[in-house]
């Protein structure tokens, strides 16, 4: 694929992720924090287990974009275990429950309308890396995955990775939403 | 225009604070905005600067990526719920196969470019006063249509600044 294209249907991705966030913001308290049993998330919860991958995430992508002389190339292929792992991430028709690691998890954590304006700032942050990101290597430019140092993905992996993982979850959220029309 | 309005075949309608566009995309589309409001936006660092608004009844591009196929600094948000009319670059391209289109088109950039210019003396206009004055001449409606906390970030001033200004 080319790398310019990759980058097109990111930020178009990012786009339609902020939009659907922006309408949560105004869904009162309630709504936000409504679950529909003890053990599965609410809509902030789910919000916050992203921002804590933001919070691993952008900060590495962003000193590993600064930090590389590589360049630009146009064609970008992924490795073979980057495509699995970004693709593992996407939604199926059928449900495909996960596991989440410990450390991610924000169930019954306090959370307020706070978890959206830091969600929606990672994505603004998001938006800067994709656009820095024309200026280096998709292919050559390695970032640590969140399971363990010595796993790393190129950045092109990465930011599709990342980015699935979002959508994976905003597919919750509105599963959460249906189930408390229905409940 | 009405011409050009009509080529559309795709109808969006966007919430308050949606994106129509975001930093980075290459956006060859122009936009007729059927009701509601919107703004186009660059990120300076981490600070918004307000280039233009866009009102019900008019058309609103990313200039640069449509003429050049080039991804765009801009952003484009609805300020509030907006309905919006896209036409495609292909289908403008198709509509200037004719002369007497053409013509309709060239009228359309000028009439931008204009736009445009008294944009850049507002810019470059040292008071704040005289930045406010311009405006208000030059289109009243945005007063009445636009919070003015981004009235004041279209006139690079505080927010206090305008409303004294608004006030005397």
């Amino acid at each position: 694929m080319q790398s310019e294209k990759l980058i097109q249907s990111l930020l178009e991705q990012t786009r339609q992720i902020i939009n659907q966030v922006e309408k949560l913001k105004t869904c009162d308290l309630q709504a936000l924090t409504w679950k529909e049993d003890e053990t599965s998330w609410n809509i902030l919860e789910c919000l916050e287990h992203l921002n804590l991958y933001g919070d691993f995430y952008l900060p590495q992508i962003e000193s590993k974009i600064k930090n590389s002389n590589t360049k630009a190339d146009g064609e970008f292929k992924g490795s073979l275990l980057g495509n699995y792992f970004a693709k593992s991430m996407l939604p199926k028709e059928k449900l495909n429950k996960m596991k989440t690691f410990k450390d991610k998890n924000p169930l019954n954590a306090k959370l307020d309308k706070m978890v959206i304006d830091k969600f929606l700032d990672q994505q603004n942050r998001l938006l800067e890396l994709l656009n820095q990101s024309r200026k280096v290597s998709l292919n050559k430019v390695r970032i640590p995955t969140s399971i363990s140092n010595l796993i790393r993905l190129n950045l092109g992996n990465t930011f599709q990775f990342f980015i699935n993982h979002i959508t994976r979850h905003l597919n919750q959220i509105n599963r959460i939403q249906t189930a408390m029309k229905n409940g | 225009m009405k011409e050009i309005i009509d080529l559309s075949e795709k109808t969006l309608t966007l919430g308050r604070n949606e994106f129509l566009k975001v930093k980075g995309s290459i956006d060859t589309n122009v936009y007729y905005i059927e009701s509601g409001t919107l703004r186009v936006f660059v990120l300076d660092e981490y600070e918004e600067q307000i280039i233009r608004f866009g009102y019900k009844e008019n058309l609103i591009v990313s200039l640069d990526s449509f003429l050049t196929g080039k991804p765009s600094e801009l952003f484009i948000q609805a300020i509030k719920k907006s309905v919006i009319k896209v036409i495609t670059g292909h289908q403008i391209g198709r509509f200037l196969e004719t002369e007497t289109n053409r013509k309709l088109w060239t009228a359309v950039l000028e009439n931008l470019v204009i736009q445009q210019m008294e944009r850049e003396v507002d810019i470059l206009t040292s008071s704040p006063k005289k930045r406010y004055e311009r405006v208000l001449q030059r289109s009243p409606q945005l007063f009445q249509e636009i919070p003015n906390r981004h009235i004041a970030n279209y006139l690079r001033m505080s927010a206090e600044t305008l409303s004294r200004l608004k006030k005397s």
